[in-house]
């Protein structure tokens, strides 16, 4: 049975993606009723994060067409109006892959006495402390490797983002949060490396001034250098006279007449800007600056990461919308829009038609009729449930890895790589997040990089066994499993950097963000975005604010809602709430009506 | 540093119109009924109480009416210390839907969070659901139980000073949930947890 909703709304929001999240809030915030709706049973729609469960049901439901079976006939429409239907076409996800790269419980080998003693002989032959240890552990955690059950298993410790965005510290999306008050909504973690590939393995780059100089890959002379250039972009900006020969020019060729080093140009192009050859100057300038503006406020790094993933976001702010009076029912579904005169004047939902002022609709639940582009910059995706990181240290890292094309038809890779303190994964296991401008798909797309930094190739134990024994293909290329008589795989663990095992993986292809509606489409109907390529979610701050500007232009945007201790309730006497501090006697009276009682 | 010993957050669920909302009110303020106007902009309620000597500063989480449609946001279960769910105890369906809630629950809270079920409105003459049989559901499913009415104040006082009085003695013996202390929260302010005495939360802003 469908619910039933009131009738008539100022604002109605169709989505629950980041952009529409915030309009909603900002138009709840200013006193406009606001109906939010989304088909889908949980919030986010293309930004959303789920957890392992919630991850496989999502796949199974994009093989069922959502797409709306009414018809214009059935719509009761009054003389002037016409319906159009509305369609999920436009978020479309496409190139679904997803693979298991370990067995099942029953798959796996049975503990049998002569692997308890090839442990034992492991344990005598331990060349070091590390090496005991670790088999130590081994032993403990044998009944407990990783399988495909014990994943499922533990389905609720992970939080997997559809679309991973990390905020600028000084970017829009944190100073909106703390301006409107919805931050107290969210707890995030900051990112603890930015890390770069140069000279064939992995670095961490340094950000801060310290980080500079405590650096020893780079000279005195080069820090001078760096700190010159990056203070040149910080300070002046774009448009300094610096800039001014390069305004057609691109960064590098800026960089180049600075006669930087290698490693200071490497630092600022691929680290600090995250430009390619094309990018051009004034973008590497703003690039850089953005990235220097936000350090030193949290952390060692200039981003945050949202806990428990980026699909919290968009709910701190239907959190907000709710709070102040907006309606929320999701798994309901739009059917299309009635039209008069040019003007949104309704939406259909199920047996309702329910009429509005602005119309908000997230890109999945337009009708064709008003698309002119379907948008280019689509998204390829990978996700990879790993067994360690990328570029271990000594503690929990969370890290972002910027990674350049290598050759002229790829497209460059963001790499987030999350650990178990983020709620992205249970104890042991790490998440990575790939992302790139889609080409071909998002296999192929990512290949290059899941190559050079992951091992995504099947971790099946007898097939392990199996080559040790016909010394033919082995899939872990170390000598130890022969020399020591190891026939686990687990012998690797002990080498010195062995890439990350992938367990388990997803590609996915994400629709365009740059999607263009045409000119006769009504005025009072707005369009969202899905997920950008762009690290951060600026964009999506930034059209909400423009949404919400067109909508009521002489208005507020968020303005900072009221924590519990300022608000005057109706009906009270006295002048403020009295939470806070002068409240002892208060409390004695409380506690030792508790006490009779008990 | 703000006067109290412990932060806790609780959480109210249950379907609409059980009364929840009067039940933090008549907590927080002793009000009833708490006027409908009021509800607008108002996120959570405070109530600093005292628990063997120490402060305790309750942080009680209210629905905004996203119950309604079954349509609470995950992050509302986020670090939660407690979670209230309620039932009207003069409406059988509002009992029926507890499973429903349940399963919720179980997908988002931390499977260590205090809960407490809770059958409101004990004044109505109406009774549907035998206190028994609450208590049998709440004893089925690991609830603490008890029966309250927000409009006579009925156990509402004893709810929140038991539930402060059980977190505590859980931090005490550090079987609270254990959500991350080193997060970043970046409204100055800290919403997660726990003993403030030594918590690792930074506090910028």
């Amino acid at each position: 049975m469908e619910d039933y909703l009131p009738n008539e709304y100022d604002v109605v929001v169709v989505g629950t993606g980041m952009t529409e999240s915030i309009v909603a809030a900002a138009a709840s915030r200013i006193g406009k009723k606001v109906l939010h709706l989304d088909s889908d049973e949980y919030y986010g729609g293309l930004w959303a994060t789920f957890n392992f469960d919630g991850l496989q049901k999502w796949i199974e439901d994009l093989k069922v067409s959502k797409t709306s079976t009414k018809d214009v006939s059935e719509v009761d429409l009054e003389s002037e109006e016409t319906f159009l239907k509305t369609s999920n076409e436009y978020s479309t996800v496409e190139n679904i892959e997803e693979t298991w790269y370990i067995s099942n419980d029953a798959d796996l080998p049975v503990v049998s006495s002569k692997d308890t003693q090839t442990d034992s002989t492991g344990d005598g032959s331990g060349s070091g402390d590390e090496k005991s240890d670790d088999d130590k552990v081994e032993k403990k955690e044998n009944v407990k490797q990783w399988s495909i059950d014990r994943i499922r298993k533990e389905y609720r410790k992970f939080n997997i983002d559809l679309a991973p965005k990390l905020l600028f510290a000084r970017g829009e999306l944190v100073e909106l949060l703390i301006s409107s008050n919805i931050a107290r909504y969210a707890e995030f973690r900051a990112v603890s490396r930015v890390a770069t590939f140069m000279d064939g393995k992995l670095t961490q780059v340094p950000c801060s001034r310290a980080d500079v100089f405590a650096n020893k890959t780079v000279s005195v002379v080069e820090k001078r250098m760096l700190m010159q250039l990056l203070t040149s972009c910080m300070e002046q900006g774009a448009d300094s006279p610096e800039f001014d020969g390069f305004r057609d020019k691109t960064f590098l060729e800026y960089l180049n007449t600075k006669n930087l080093t290698p490693i200071v140009q490497h630092y600022v192009v691929q680290a600090i800007a995250m430009a390619t050859e094309k990018t051009s100057c004034r973008d590497g300038v703003n690039r850089t600056k953005h990235f220097l503006n936000s350090l030193g406020r949290y952390g060692n790094t200039p981003f945050l990461w949202p806990m428990y993933g980026s699909g919290e976001l968009p709910q701190c702010f239907c959190r907000l919308c709710a709070v102040f009076g907006g309606v929320y029912c999701l798994k309901r579904q739009l059917d299309g829009v009635v039209i008069h005169k040019n003007k949104c004047k309704a939406i259909i939902s199920g047996k309702q038609k329910i009429s509005l002022e602005h119309l908000v609709l997230g890109q999945g639940h337009l009708p064709p009729e008003v698309v002119t582009s379907e948008g280019e910059q689509r998204i390829s995706r990978g996700i990879f449930i790993t067994d360690r990181s990328i570029m271990q240290g000594e503690k929990e890292n969370l890290t972002l890895l910027y990674y350049p094309p290598e050759q002229p038809d790829q497209e460059p890779v963001t790499l987030i790589e999350l650990g178990p303190s983020t709620n992205a994964c249970p104890q042991g296991l790490f998440m990575v997040h790939m992302t790139c401008k889609r080409t071909t798909n998002a296999k192929e797309d990512l290949a290059y990089v899941v190559n050079k930094f992951l091992k995504a190739e099947p971790l099946d134990p007898l097939a392990i066994r199996s080559s040790i024994h016909s010394h033919t293909q082995t899939v872990s290329p170390d000598k130890r499993h022969i020399q020591e008589g190891d026939q686990d795989n687990r012998g690797e663990s002990t080498e010195e950097s062995p890439k990350p095992q992938v367990l388990w993986s997803l590609y996915l292809n994400l629709p365009a963000s740059d999607i263009k509606l045409n000119e006769s489409t009504p005025s009072n109907l707005h369009l969202c975005s899905g997920p950008d390529l762009e690290l951060d979610f600026d964009f999506a701050v930034n059209q909400a604010k423009s949404i919400f500007e067109s909508m009521y232009p002489d208005k507020d945007f968020l303005p900072r809602a009221p924590d519990p201790e300022e608000i005057v309730l109706e009906g009270e006497e006295a002048p403020g709430p009295k939470f806070e501090g002068d409240t002892e006697a208060e409390e004695k009276q409380d506690v030792e009506k508790a006490e009779k009682e008990d | 540093m703000e006067d109290y010993k412990f932060l806790f957050k609780v959480v109210l669920v249950g379907n609409a119109g059980v009364g929840k909302t009067c039940l933090v009110r008549r907590f927080t303020q002793g009000l009833f009924p708490p006027g409908q106007g009021a509800t607008i902009g108002v996120d959570f309620m405070i109530k600093t109480v005292e628990v063997e000597n120490e402060k305790v500063k309750l942080q009680i989480w209210d629905t905004a009416g996203q119950e309604r449609f079954r349509s609470i946001t995950q992050s509302y279960y986020r670090s939660a210390h407690a979670l209230i769910l309620v039932y009207d105890i003069s409406c059988q369906p509002t009992f029926d839907c507890l499973p429903d809630w349940l399963r919720e629950i179980e997908e988002y809270a931390s499977n260590k969070v205090l809960r407490i079920l809770v059958g409101n409105k004990i004044d109505r003459e109406d009774r549907e659901i035998p206190t028994h049989v609450g208590e049998d559901f709440a004893q089925r499913h690991g609830m603490y139980f008890l029966e309250t009415s927000a409009k006579e104040a009925e156990n509402v006082e004893r709810l929140f000073m038991e539930i402060a009085a059980e977190l505590m003695e859980q931090a005490r013996s550090k079987e609270l949930p254990r959500y991350e202390t080193n997060t970043t929260s970046i409204n100055g302010k800290t919403t997660s947890i726990g003993d403030t005495s030594n918590c690792g939360c930074s506090r910028l802003s």
